[in-house]
């Protein structure tokens, strides 16, 4: 269960036991799918053996199947507001989340072959397979990218799962932790996490999943400078607000608490996640000559499956904004979705002295 | 009529006097023992290995299994009843041989969704106590002695539920074979470990006191892991008896065996002149 905090700091829902809550917004409408983030995550953190097949943050298009395949019928999450009981969910299969491929390289660059460089075999799914697929007719077809990580549950199912607390949230952070000591590989964190991001390691036989980078936020770089986690830092249009939901000050807080224009992906799985996403504003439709007619591109219906019935106000917000900033008049919510001042973006030393 | 009333008491007091005779002979065979025992043999000949000779003088004793409760999902559906249990002593070792029936061998966790099969032999850290059967508890806790293919074998300490931790090092060697093919197929898994093994949070092996022991076995192949777990209740090793148990025990069961036979081979006899007198 949360609570409110009463101390006076703030009156955020914060887990129980909970100090602090780290939290990243992502604006949709910036993200261009050039896997840059995946990339920075995957160097950091999940090249090594048995580690392969995981991204801790993948992009995926939408609509489309995602990664793994059909990770949003898998289960997981809660049964009810109260959290007593769990939703039973499966593993994904390791064709769902596709095996990395090995490539015809050393045939093309040392043995003369002029084949297309290709995949040797087994390339029938993987991550990003239906990329910019989407959905809907020309000329009004469409889709965007979803970057996802771990979502730093506020009411974790992952965790509750795990019949060994070896997966925990952290008093400090609510950063949620696969503890590698006490982790036995059974895996009930992998079935219980709606999100499917816990992923079980096929080589250390224990489960891994995203760490939120803590030793960067910690300030563990050579210099001991504090840095934001790769995927938001390496971001090139840098879409990623970082910091604390309880931080009444950042724009984290404005966004998500008083504009409430920033929504958690699939609210229905009633983990409360701490990873927040401004939807997608599309152009509306038009006619095959070009003309724009009133209707939206992305259907509405769609986006509530994502983000749940709060995306009809937050972009209804979101529009009202941009129309006051279109008239010359000053929207605090225009320029926070603008901002392009890291300073500003990453707010993680806030509760350093606290 | 009267000639099917005939034939079906003669038929009865068959079968009784049957079934009789046969739990009279086999009691000194199977089970002359108190339920829960499980007999030690003087260690002779090579037990080291799950197909040595040796074994095949050492008598096994049937332990029923059954899901443990459990808060972890399917914790009800386990797959494996029983686990035919041998145990011998001699040359300052303890030696243990499980065997299981599991159509599928099941040895790899190297892809998300595979579980490997597993056994597991829990004993009491303090031999003078017997511990919750699950996974012991805070003040009373169990050593476990586990095998899984991908890890080998394990030494655990654990004092209830998600407490088990793994011993740096291991005491306890364990080997295995999977034969045979569908219904015939079947574990064999040898344990060994020195009795004197030293350590802290380790189950001394008694000399004179009886050791308490049970069982748990995991098929893979289910999904069986953690709490989802076909397990025994406690046994125990007669080690208070001597090695080879107590003697008088088998001749008291012949004796009784034998009566009873008698008992009831006159009794059939008596229903039946009966019967017959009143035709
Ligand atoms: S997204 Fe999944 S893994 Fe991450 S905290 Fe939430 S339930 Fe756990
Ligand atoms: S780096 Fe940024 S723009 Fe590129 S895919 Fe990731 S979130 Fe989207």
């Amino acid at each position: 269960m949360s609570s409110q905090q009463e101390d006076g700091d703030t009156h955020v829902n914060v887990a129980d036991g909970i100090d602090h809550q780290v939290a990243m917004v992502m604006d949709l409408n910036k993200c261009i799918g050039c896997q840059t983030c995946t990339i920075a995550c995957k160097s950091l953190w999940t090249e090594d053996g048995g580690s392969e097949y995981m991204y801790w943050n993948n992009v995926e298009t939408k609509p489309g199947e995602g990664y793994p395949r059909g990770w949003e019928d898998s289960g997981g999450g809660w049964q009810s507001e109260d959290h007593s009981e769990r939703q039973p969910g499966e593993i994904p299969s390791q064709e769902d989340y596709g095996r990395p491929w090995e490539f015809n390289h050393s045939e093309i660059m040392y043995e003369g072959s002029d084949e297309p460089l290709r995949p040797r075999e087994g390339a029938e799914w993987g991550p990003n397979w239906d990329e910019d697929q989407g959905a809907g007719e020309y000329p009004n077809s469409y889709y965007f990218y979803l970057p996802r990580i771990c979502n730093h549950c506020t009411h974790p199912s992952c965790v509750e799962a795990c019949p060994r607390s070896a997966i925990y949230k952290r008093e400090e952070d609510g950063i949620v932790l696969v503890d590698q000591d006490r982790c036995r590989g059974y895996r009930y964190c992998v079935e219980g996490c709606p999100y499917k991001k816990v992923y079980y390691n096929t080589v250390s036989k224990k489960s891994e999943k995203c760490i939120f980078c803590y030793p960067r936020i910690e300030g563990e770089g050579p210099e001991g400078e504090t840095f934001a986690p790769a995927c938001a830092e390496e971001c090139p249009p840098q879409l990623r607000l970082v910091g604390f939901l309880d931080d009444e000050d950042g724009p984290i807080y404005k966004l998500v608490e008083e504009y409430e224009v920033a929504l958690p992906l699939h609210p229905e799985f009633r983990t409360q996640p701490n990873v927040y996403y401004i939807p997608p504003y599309a152009p509306p439709q038009h006619t095959e000559d070009g003309e724009t007619v009133d209707v939206e591109r992305i259907p509405r219906q769609y986006l509530r499956e994502l983000f749940g019935d709060r995306v009809d106000d937050a972009l209804d917000t979101i529009k009202r904004e941009k129309q006051r900033a279109r008239q010359g008049d000053d929207s605090e919510l225009m320029e926070l979705l603008q901002h392009k001042n890291p300073a500003k973006q990453y707010r993680l030393e806030v509760f350093e002295d606290g | 009529m009267a000639d099917r009333d005939h034939r079906r008491t003669v038929l009865a007091a068959a079968a009784v006097t049957l079934l009789v005779t046969l739990s009279a002979v086999a009691a000194p065979m199977a089970s002359a023992r108190p339920a829960h025992e499980i007999p030690v043999s003087p260690a002779t000949g090579d037990l080291g290995e799950p197909t040595a000779d040796g074994w095949d003088d050492v008598p096994a004793a049937t332990v029923a299994l059954a899901s443990a409760p459990s808060s972890v999902p399917n914790a009800d559906q386990t797959s494996v009843e029983r686990v035919h249990v041998q145990a011998a002593r001699g040359d300052g070792r303890l030696y243990l041989r499980l065997q299981w029936q599991d159509a599928t061998r099941d040895v790899s966790a190297d892809d998300p969704r595979e579980f490997a099969d597993s056994v597991a032999v829990q004993f009491p850290v303090n031999a003078s106590s017997r511990p919750p059967i699950a996974m012991g508890g805070p003040d009373n806790r169990v050593n476990v002695w586990y095998w899984s293919p991908p890890t080998g074998t394990e030494e655990l300490l654990a004092g209830g539920a998600g407490s088990t931790t793994s011993f740096p090092e291991s005491s306890v060697n364990a080997s295995a074979v999977h034969r045979g093919s569908g219904a015939n197929a079947t574990w064999t898994v040898v344990y060994t470990r020195e009795l004197d093994a030293a350590g802290e949070n380790r189950t001394t092996v008694p000399e004179t006191r009886d050791l308490d022991v049970a069982f748990a076995v995991w098929n893979g192949s289910n999904g069986e892991r953690s709490g989802q777990k076909a397990v025994s209740e406690w046994h125990y090793f007669p080690f208070s008896g001597g090695p080879e148990g107590p003697p008088y025990q088998a001749l008291l069961w012949s004796v009784a065996g034998v009566a009873i036979v008698g008992v009831v081979a006159v009794t059939a006899f008596g229903v039946h002149r009966a019967r017959g007198g009143m035709r």
